[in-house]
């Protein structure tokens, strides 16, 4: 007899370069061609496929994990240096954690959920996603959404363009009725200057050594171009200046901004220089009401929003495995295994108790995250150990054994149930995994 | 009765108290600050029933006392958050505000209520009525200013400083806090000059003289000049760090003016403690 389970074969930003990535990456009408043709391939019961242009991972619920490194290679052969496989848990642990961004390249941005979502709501639309992918799924958007709402992994910028961001509303709230000036035709300085446009600065003023240029970033930012001449002036009239020229020295001194603070009556000036070498002088953030920063202070941000982001993600990885066994769980007592579901409701119990009773006594001195991570912790000890007891019994089960799960209800004393349940329900066990039972995951 | 009541209100406050600074602890839990928000609501109305019967209780006597001012202002700068609150949503300056009124309420519940040693007849005088009323609601408001200024203080610490922290994060932009400061210093200091004008009329009843360069008439003139430069200097754009740190200066001076001038017996007429009359032996 054939027992299925998760699949997952893949590539991402961690184990393939561009080359790869892009030649296996699908649009939507292609990717549901290509799941339409996954689903009829023989042995797979469901499949999911996500495609990004950090990664394309395909979940089969199937025999083998054949078909879905058929896909990567029937579209490009060099993929399969760079396909890694995953299996039952395994394979879900990794979708968990790519839809709570803990795979990600920036760990906690935010889209890859909604990218999950769609490759979810494409392969229904398809019907290659049934009654398990659709339990999966849910889980693992649950499993995001707590990792988003119970960790502050998501919190911080995380470039230097959306630290800008944050400080320019950190210093004016927003800037309505306010103008941006760009000075330079840096990179990054037009990115900051668009990304200034959420906090609805009125215009973007630009100016520039040399006007053609500078009536070109114009009309890439949608500013208005004024002659580099106008600098002193546009000093007075800008509220945010973002500065990355290709200067050698500094284009805006502090007798510049000396002068520009007197025309202003001190409204306060933010400075922005993100020129290497630097193009403001640092004098100038000594000067009252006015906010100087350089592009060390921003990658300084961006290094602790990293740091601290990574040190979330172990609690993150907690909720995942809480889970993970959660939906191990569902899928259980719904697999109607009643010996399993009461081993696992059991020891659950056991772990909450002992959770509770360690922080009853040394839970004192624990904060709210750290009496979750007791709770985590004694879950996953827990879901660890039963693992194997697990793994027997649902061979067993499949198999049409019953002597183990009545032994196991006799062994871990589930005595109340065994008078009624394991007997009986182990000739059924024998036959339904036989029948239609595609969820039983190795 | 009162003094029971207000007890209590005193201990919602610090739940209210509790629950803002939980929530500027982890910004997270909006929760935190919602809750923060109805048990001061809570608190308020508990504290103006108290006031309610405390006038029964004394006969209206006790707000002419400085226990009675400072229950009186307590919750003043209570009513005076819970408006700007319809206004502005920042929820932090909760955190700031609440203990402050927390404090201010402290000393007085340990206190019992009573008429300050005034002839009654002084104190059926209308313009005395609006004078305490005026006083304490300005003063009440120069509290709330004070706490709004040591916010920006503080955010401005960490905005000018490249420190990014945990404050930076959870404090209001500065241009917010500016502003709020800015207003409340405005209205704060029209209130407190009807509380000068009053108080002169009132002065000029009592004291058959409107100035007798009594300590409380100079503290108050010096703040009210203070605040009053600052409104005028606001027109001229002048904001920012120093607006703040005089903002605070002002509040200061009138706390610190309230209570020594009070402490020390005999330093000022004002506000009941001229009134037993001195022993015979005494007097030259």
């Amino acid at each position: 007899m054939s027992r299925r389970s998760l699949f997952l074969v893949g590539l991402s930003h961690k184990s393939a370069p561009i080359e790869v990535r892009e030649r296996v990456a699908l649009s939507a009408d292609a990717l549901k061609a290509a799941l339409a043709d996954l689903k009829c391939m023989e042995g797979v019961a469901e499949a999911l496929v996500v495609s990004t242009c950090n990664r394309v991972e395909v979940f089969v619920q199937a025999d083998a994990d054949e078909p879905a490194r058929h896909f990567f290679t029937s579209r490009a052969e060099q993929a399969r240096d760079h396909l890694y496989s995953k299996e039952g848990d395994e394979a879900v642990r990794h979708l968990f954690r790519v839809a709570s961004s803990l795979d990600s390249m920036v760990v906690g941005e935010q889209q890859i959920l909604g990218q999950v979502k769609e490759a979810y709501g494409l392969a229904s639309a398809v019907d290659a996603a049934g009654g398990y992918m659709s339990r999966l799924c849910n889980r693992a958007f649950v499993t995001a959404k707590r990792v988003r709402t119970e960790t502050d992994i998501g919190r911080g910028a995380t470039s230097m363009s959306q630290v800008a961001v944050d400080l320019v509303a950190k210093i004016f709230g927003e800037l309505a009725g306010r103008s941006v000036l760009l000075v330079g035709a840096g990179k990054m300085g037009a990115l900051s200057a668009k990304a200034l446009r959420v906090l609805g600065a009125d215009t973007v003023l630009v100016t520039n050594r040399s006007p053609e240029r500078g009536m070109a970033l114009a009309a890439q930012v949608e500013g208005t171009f004024r002659p580099w001449a106008e600098l002193d002036q546009l000093l007075v009239e800008a509220t945010v200046v973002i500065v990355s020229t290709g200067a050698p020295t500094y284009v805006v001194t502090a007798e510049m901004v000396k002068r520009a603070m007197k025309s202003r009556r001190h409204r306060s000036l933010c400075l922005i220089d993100l020129a290497v070498p630097r193009n403001v002088d640092p004098a100038c953030a000594d000067l009252d009401e006015v906010y100087a920063y350089d592009v060390d202070d921003m990658q300084k941000v961006v290094s602790a929003n990293h740091e601290a982001r990574r040190s979330e993600a172990g609690r993150a990885e907690a909720i995942v495995e809480a889970e993970i066994m959660a939906f191990a769980q569902e899928r259980e007592t719904r697999e109607a295994l009643p010996v399993l579901a009461e081993l696992r409701q059991r020891a659950a119990a056991i772990a909450r108790a002992e959770a509770a009773r360690t922080l009853q006594r040394a839970g004192a001195g624990l904060d709210e995250r750290g009496r979750r991570s007791v709770e985590a912790m004694a879950q996953a000890i827990v879901n660890k150990l039963l693992h194997g007891p697990t793994m027997r019994l649902k061979d067993a089960a499949a198999s049409g054994d019953n002597g183990l799960p009545g032994a196991a209800a006799a062994l871990f004393g589930l005595e109340e149930s065994e008078p009624t349940l394991p007997p009986r329900r182990g000739q059924g066990n024998g036959a339904a995994p036989q029948a239609a039972e595609p969820e039983n995951a190795k | 009765m009162s003094l029971d009541l207000l007890r209590v209100a005193a201990i919602i406050y610090a739940a209210a108290a509790a629950g803002f600074l939980t929530y500027f602890a982890r910004p997270r839990l909006t929760a935190a600050a919602r809750i923060g928000a109805w048990l001061l609501t809570a608190a308020w109305a508990l504290h103006v029933v108290s006031i309610g019967i405390a006038c029964k209780e004394f006969g209206g006597l006790e707000w002419f006392s400085l226990r009675g001012g400072f229950v009186l202002m307590a919750w003043l700068v209570a009513t005076a958050y819970l408006v700007v609150q319809r206004f502005y949503h920042l929820p932090t300056v909760g955190a700031f505000v609440t203990p402050l009124t927390l404090l201010i309420l402290l000393p007085t519940l340990f206190g019992v209520g009573g008429a300050p040693g005034v002839a009654p007849a002084t104190l059926r005088h209308p313009s005395l009525t609006l004078h305490i009323m005026t006083a304490a609601s300005g003063v009440a408001i120069f509290a709330l200013a004070f706490g709004v200024a040591l916010m920006y203080l503080l955010q401005e610490r960490e905005v000018k400083g490249k420190r990014f922290g945990m404050l930076f994060s959870r404090l209001p932009p500065l241009q917010s806090l500016d502003g709020l400061t800015q207003r409340l210093v405005t209205i704060g200091f029209v209130i407190f000059t009807v509380a000068l004008l009053t108080g002169s009329l009132v002065a000029h009843t009592v004291w058959k003289s409107a100035w007798s360069w009594d300590p409380q008439q100079i503290t108050s003139l010096v703040v009210w000049l203070l605040y009053g430069a600052m409104v005028q200097a606001r027109h001229s754009g002048w904001h920012g760090r120093r607006y703040a740190q005089l903002t605070m200066v002002g509040f200061a001076l009138v706390m610190i003016s309230m209570v020594t001038l009070r402490v020390v017996p005999g330093l000022t007429m004002h506000a009941g403690t001229y009134a037993p009359p001195l022993p015979a032996e005494l007097l030259p």
